[in-house]
């Protein structure tokens, strides 16, 4: 049975430290700032003004469509226009440009059947050579409609080996691809979000409240509380309400911050988001009830918490869609909480679901609350 | 005599197979001070834990307050308050915040709390700090405030751990001063220390635990008689063994034969060699030194209850004027000291 009064006094006890402590609250402000910051314009960004060269060894019109083209396009930054193949490569060799476009000295002459535009890409960097590979199929794939003639762009790994080059000839066709976004044009940061709102929660939670409880522990003030006529569900249930009044203002900043600062979309609603994340934080303050339960130092509760919160962290699908995972991977991604937070959060955010639409990651949240505080407050010891 | 606390058989295995506290037979008078000795690792801790019900124990009983603490132990916390080692009140926290929030958790109503508060700050002297952080406090305030958190809801019984560690001779007077106090008006103490003086100032009772197991309980004085009687007795046979295995070196007889003897330390204002060749030539005078200080020190017949009194007749009749005397006796470290030797040497037997 919990004891209002004594419930409240946990929570006061939270507000008069951070009251007293700035620093601490302006860290509570903070943190969620940074990892936005952080994961929004590290992680979550658009990839523009990547280094790049031209080698030109033609000259006419399409030259000079082409070249014009090309400085266009946001994705490149063209550093020169130059005429000297080998320099070009040994640019591109050196890690000075990304990749050097090369037009044959054949590219501007109209008798030519087949113009071979090579792309020399450093493919080292896998994220900026898909962007520069799939701009410049654009591009020439534009550029071969217009003037109604065969063009045709080679890619030629600069690090590797020229095998894995490869012709993308026969541009022109007479299919016509039409994209239906159903959820409209999500960028990546827009599938981040919802993720890095869901893993700050997590860490925070889960990390805050074992830390708390075990740094109690340590100290004896724990000790004091359960000397008390008191049980433990009250003394647990006060920091649980303390640590979760904290937890939410926090997910109040993280949210405000990426609609501010990513224009992030919250299709299904702020209430409907801030009713997840508060399912959320509840199951994680009780993963972190149930770790701390028989820790005695804020040492060992780091060293427990690690294996749980590292793995979860890369498998929940908060980086990648957990289906380009290998299968273990998969599968044990179904068994960690922050999938089905991330998968609610998403379908909230994202897709415009409601509540109803998540019903199952929710009740498989809830389910793992439940089972967390079960576990937590029967093993949880008095014993200091 | 009605007792505060009564253990019988009282045993805590711990789950590694390790016999922290052995069939405990305990017995703390009602209102009294009672000092629970013992080395580190002795059992002390996991007997306060199982009387304060933070633990439970394996087999055995344990009545405070005339309750089980294993069937009634909100009962039992009810009665007790706990000062412990390392003070334990949230740092954040004004001292009056921390006995409030004691206070409610120990259901004290609202409409006397805060005046029982102020009046055990006035108690202890912490009442010009009730305001400040316990974090911005001093060790002695900080054990000030501990004393006013843990007698808030006015307990019958109170454990001290080590209350006085870390704190300077004035302050630690005072806490004594007030334990004295506390004892006065009716609580009984439970005073974990290590400071053999000041369980031997404070205490009405001693107990002695090692290895689990209680190996000594009486009064302090009762402890210390005991250890000169038996002291006197081993001598005794140490010493007629000796007088009759004639192949005993001579080093050994000199030991056994310097373990029986008292020491005795005498300042006179006016020392002369007559006075020390009357003290010299006296039967009961083992051997005699003259300090540097102008100090007498003697080694005395210990086993002759008259030997302090013929000797200092002895430099009165001589006309020596006496400014100061000491006397070594038995002190609770020797007792705690043999007790917890002679259970170490039977577990190695």
């Amino acid at each position: 049975m919990i004891e209002p009064n004594k419930f409240w006094w946990m929570i006061k006890k939270e507000l008069i430290s951070l009251k007293r402590h700035p620093a601490r609250l302006v860290s509570i402000i903070a943190f969620p700032i940074i990892m936005i910051l952080l994961f929004g314009y590290g992680m979550g960004g658009e990839m523009t003004d990547l280094p790049i060269v031209v080698v030109s060894q033609s000259h006419g019109d399409l030259t000079d469509l082409t070249l014009n083209t090309i400085k266009s396009t946001e994705t490149y930054h063209v550093v020169e226009v130059i005429d000297n193949l080998n320099d070009g490569k040994k640019r591109v060799d050196s890690g000075e440009v990304k990749a050097a476009i090369i037009l044959p000295a054949d590219y501007d002459d109209n008798s030519s059947q087949q113009k071979g535009v090579t792309l020399y890409l450093d493919s080292s960097d896998q994220m900026a050579s898909q962007i520069i590979e799939s701009s410049t199929q654009g591009i020439f794939y534009r550029l071969s409609n217009m003037v109604a003639s065969q063009t045709s762009v080679s890619t030629q790994d600069a690090n590797i080996t020229p095998s894995l080059s490869h012709s993308m000839n026969n541009f022109k066709d007479d299919i016509s691809l039409h994209i239906n976004r159903i959820y409209g044009n999500i960028k990546y940061i827009d599938f981040l979000v919802p993720a890095i709102l869901g893993m700050t929660i997590m860490m925070s939670c889960m990390m805050g409240m074992g830390a708390t409880i075990a740094g109690e522990r340590e100290t004896g003030e724990l000790a004091r509380l359960f000397m008390t006529p008191t049980s433990v569900s009250t003394v647990i249930g006060g920091k649980i309400a303390a640590k979760l009044l904290i937890e939410l203002l926090r997910a109040l900043i993280l949210i405000f911050m990426a609609v501010l600062l990513f224009n992030v979309s919250i299709k299904g609603g702020f209430l409907q988001t801030f009713i997840v994340l508060v399912i959320g934080a509840l199951c994680f303050v009780g993963f972190g009830i149930m770790l701390s339960a028989r820790t005695s130092t804020q040492e060992d509760y780091a060293q427990i918490s690690l294996p749980f919160s590292m793995p979860m962290m890369f498998v929940s699908g908060v980086f990648y869609p957990i289906e380009t995972m290998p299968w273990i991977l998969q599968k044990l991604a179904y068994i960690f909480p922050l999938t089905y937070l991330n998968d609610a959060m998403r379908g909230i955010m994202l897709k415009g679901q409601t509540l109803g639409d998540v019903w199952f990651d929710l009740v498989v949240l809830l389910g793992f609350t439940l089972l967390f505080f079960i576990i937590g407050v029967k093993r949880f010891n008095r014993d200091v | 005599m009605k007792n505060a606390i009564e253990t019988v058989n009282l045993t805590k295995v711990y789950n590694n197979n390790f016999r922290a506290v052995n069939s405990l037979n305990l017995e703390i008078p009602d209102k009294s001070i009672f000092g629970m000795l013992g080395p580190n690792g002795a059992g002390k801790t996991t007997t306060i834990k199982m009387l304060t019900c933070l633990i439970q124990p394996t087999s055995g009983k344990a009545i405070v307050g005339g309750y089980d603490v294993q069937k009634n132990p909100d009962e039992v916390r009810n009665l007790l308050g706990m000062v412990p080692q390392q003070v334990s009140l949230y740092k954040d926290l004004t001292v009056m915040e921390n006995s409030q929030l004691c206070a409610d958790y120990y259901g004290v109503s609202k409409d006397e709390r805060d005046a029982r508060i102020e009046d055990l700050m006035e108690l202890v002297d912490i009442k010009y700090a009730k305001d400040k952080r316990v974090g911005q406090l001093s060790g002695g305030q900080k054990q000030k405030a501990s004393l006013v958190a843990s007698l808030v809801h006015r307990p019958d019984i109170l454990f001290l751990d080590e209350p006085t560690i870390g704190l300077d001779p004035t302050t630690k007077r005072t806490l004594w001063d007030l334990i004295r106090e506390l004892n006065d008006n009716g609580h009984t103490i439970i005073l974990c220390s290590h400071d053999m003086h000041e369980v031997d100032m404070l205490c009405d009772y001693v107990g002695i635990i090692n290895t689990g197991n209680l190996v000594a309980y009486d009064t302090p004085q009762g402890l210390k008689d005991s250890l000169l009687e038996s002291n006197k007795q081993e001598m005794t046979h140490a010493l007629n063994k000796i007088s009759q295995e004639s192949d005993a070196d001579a080093s050994t007889k000199q030991d056994f034969h310097n373990l029986a003897l008292k020491k005795m330390s005498i300042l006179l204002k006016n020392q002369d060699d007559n006075i020390i060749e009357a003290i010299d030539n006296f039967d009961n005078v083992e051997s005699i030194e003259i300090a540097r200080n102008g100090r007498i020190n003697l080694r005395i017949d210990g086993f002759d209850d008259m030997a302090v009194h013929n000797v200092l007749n002895q430099i009165i009749s001589s006309g020596g004027i006496i400014k100061s005397i000491y006397t070594e006796e038995p002190s609770l470290e020797d007792v705690f000291i043999k007790s917890t030797a002679e259970v170490n040497e039977d577990d190695r037997a």
